[in-house]
């Protein structure tokens, strides 16, 4: 089976045109930088360079890729930078959604099968009893304390799948943002590099 | 490295850490600024135990609990934006992402587990067999003293159980992880294997749930000075403050990569403990994390305690040569 259709949602790909007269050289020194991290390995072959990061820091301007290519092409307008980047977190963010929709699933079902047993475990409702207050609380105006009521209904429904969904919803946002903010960074890192003085 | 003497030990000979209050950088910008960022602390932490004194009870609830402490974060999480302790620090798209993972976990599925074999059965069953009336006196004391002790004790244990954590090696492949975080954001709290996240939630707080008021008030307490151990954020906190609680600084000495300084300031919302027990060290440091700031994966978070484990018990059995990175802290 091709990747080619689905693989936008863990690649970058862009293209950047190079000052007239950059060389190919010239713009790699300058992007050399970026790849001297720690957990960075890169390789350069004339107008192509190939990068892996493994571990990297937080710090790392790049930290969101695993691992690249970078190419100097000549278009009709002049050289042209053309990279692929590949990011296992926006891959990782993606599937994160579909995992806890599953994580909610689980707990309705978890919910169904404990249901009879928490039925049969109810217990006789004690009596009410005054619960003590120190004076100075009441002085100060303190409410009065109230025995904890147990919410026998909550328990009998069984642990509630909403937080799960919240957590889908959050990492779909996210997926969105950081597949559009992230391939804007990347462009405008790489864009400052090469003008870099 | 010369690092400075604290005590007996050498703290700062492997990675920099600045000691002592002096040395540390106060908060810069405008008067407005330099005054918020003194008394957002103390202000936030009196509104909120104000709010659960004074809440009706209708309103003094788990749920609303819940609410508040979202919210919190979500100002925090502002903060961080606003006035950063460190460049370095500032959370990323991928580290954002990475830290919700897991709080996201702690919210599902290990809350689902903790319901069947975590601290909630335990105390549930010793709840079951107890004498309430012998716990009148208790609930007969100020509020506020109530709410004082559950925090206190609660936090007594989470300092023995942390402490526990980097002397004893099986204990130590559980925490591990945690220490491989690089900087310190409003959720790096919850990012480390669930095996910590579940040993470290072990408590008796839990177990106050009869005096809902004053357990709250206790929780208020987590929410408003334990969340400063992770967080990007300078603020000129108070004298008395930072000799009573934890703080950012505490902690980010904590996770340096500093060896001697990772082996301070263990508690999580009561500094004095450490101070009763000789452990604290006040001062900060940037660089943190182990094996010089190695990032951890979340496979290899989800995975460290099993497979070094997996290793030294070989290692033992003299099948295989151990591994120097799984060392124990201590």
């Amino acid at each position: 089976m091709t990747l080619r259709f689905i693989d936008w949602i863990w690649h970058v790909k862009g293209r950047l045109a190079l000052a007239p007269g950059q060389t190919s050289d010239d713009a790699f020194t300058r992007l050399a930088p970026l790849f001297r991290q720690t957990g960075t390995s890169y390789e350069r072959l004339k107008d192509r360079l190939t990068f892996q990061k493994k571990d990297q820091a937080a710090q790392d301007r790049m930290s969101i890729f695993d691992s690249g290519t970078l190419r100097i092409e000549n278009g009709p307008h002049g050289s042209e930078l053309h990279y692929r980047l590949v990011s296992r977190a926006l891959l990782f963010c993606f599937l994160a959604a579909p995992l806890f929709l599953s994580f909610a699933g689980a707990t309705i079902v978890i919910g169904q099968l404990q249901r009879p047993s928490v039925e049969a475990e109810k217990k006789p409702e004690k009596k009410d009893v005054v619960l003590p207050q120190n004076p100075i609380d009441k002085a100060l105006g303190a409410p009065a304390p109230e025995k904890p009521k147990k919410d026998d209904k909550k328990k009998d429904e069984g642990p509630s799948p909403t937080p799960a969904y919240v957590f889908a919803g959050i990492f779909a946002v996210l997926y969105v943002v950081g597949r559009i903010l992230e391939a804007r960074l990347v462009k405008r890192l790489f864009q400052n590099s090469l003008r870099a003085t | 490295m010369e690092g400075v003497r604290v005590g007996n030990r050498m703290i700062g000979t492997q990675s920099p850490v600045t000691v002592g209050w002096e040395n540390l950088p106060r908060v810069e910008g405008g008067p407005i600024k330099r005054h918020f960022f003194t008394w957002f602390q103390p202000a936030a932490l009196f509104a909120l135990i104000a709010f659960w004194y004074y809440a009706p009870n209708s309103i003094a609830t788990a749920s609303t609990a819940i609410g508040i402490g979202i919210g919190f974060k979500a100002l925090l999480l502002a903060l961080e934006w606003v006035n950063p302790r460190h460049d370095s620090w500032r959370l990323t798209w991928k580290e954002l992402v990475i830290d919700l993972f897991y709080v996201g976990l702690g919210f599902t599925i290990l809350r689902m587990i903790d319901g069947y074999i975590g601290d909630g059965v335990m105390i549930e069953a010793i709840q079951g067999v107890f004498h309430w009336e012998k716990f009148a006196w208790f609930m007969g004391l100020p509020l506020l003293m109530q709410a004082f002790l559950i925090s206190f004790i609660f936090d007594f244990g989470q300092y023995w159980m942390h402490r526990g954590m980097h002397n004893w090696y099986p204990l130590w492949l559980t925490h591990a992880p945690h220490h491989y975080i690089t900087q310190l954001n409003i959720n790096k709290g919850a990012v480390g294997n669930p095996v910590e996240l579940f040993l470290i939630g072990l408590g008796v707080g839990g177990f106050f749930d009869f005096l809902p008021r004053a357990a709250l008030i206790a929780g208020t307490l987590g929410l408003a000075v334990s969340t400063y151990q992770h967080i990007n954020v300078r603020f000129n906190t108070p004298r008395w403050w930072r000799f009573l609680f934890n703080t950012t600084e505490h902690h980010s000495v904590h996770h340096s990569q500093d060896y001697e300084a990772s082996r301070s300031n263990y508690s999580g919302t009561w500094i004095i403990i450490d101070r009763m027990f000789g452990t604290c060290v006040d001062g900060e440091a940037e660089l943190l994390g182990m094996e010089g700031g190695r990032k951890m994966s979340i496979r290899e978070t989800m995975t460290y305690p099993f497979t070094e484990g997996w290793k030294s018990v070989n290692a033992r059995l003299g099948r295989r040569p151990i591994d120097p990175i799984a060392v124990p802290a201590e």
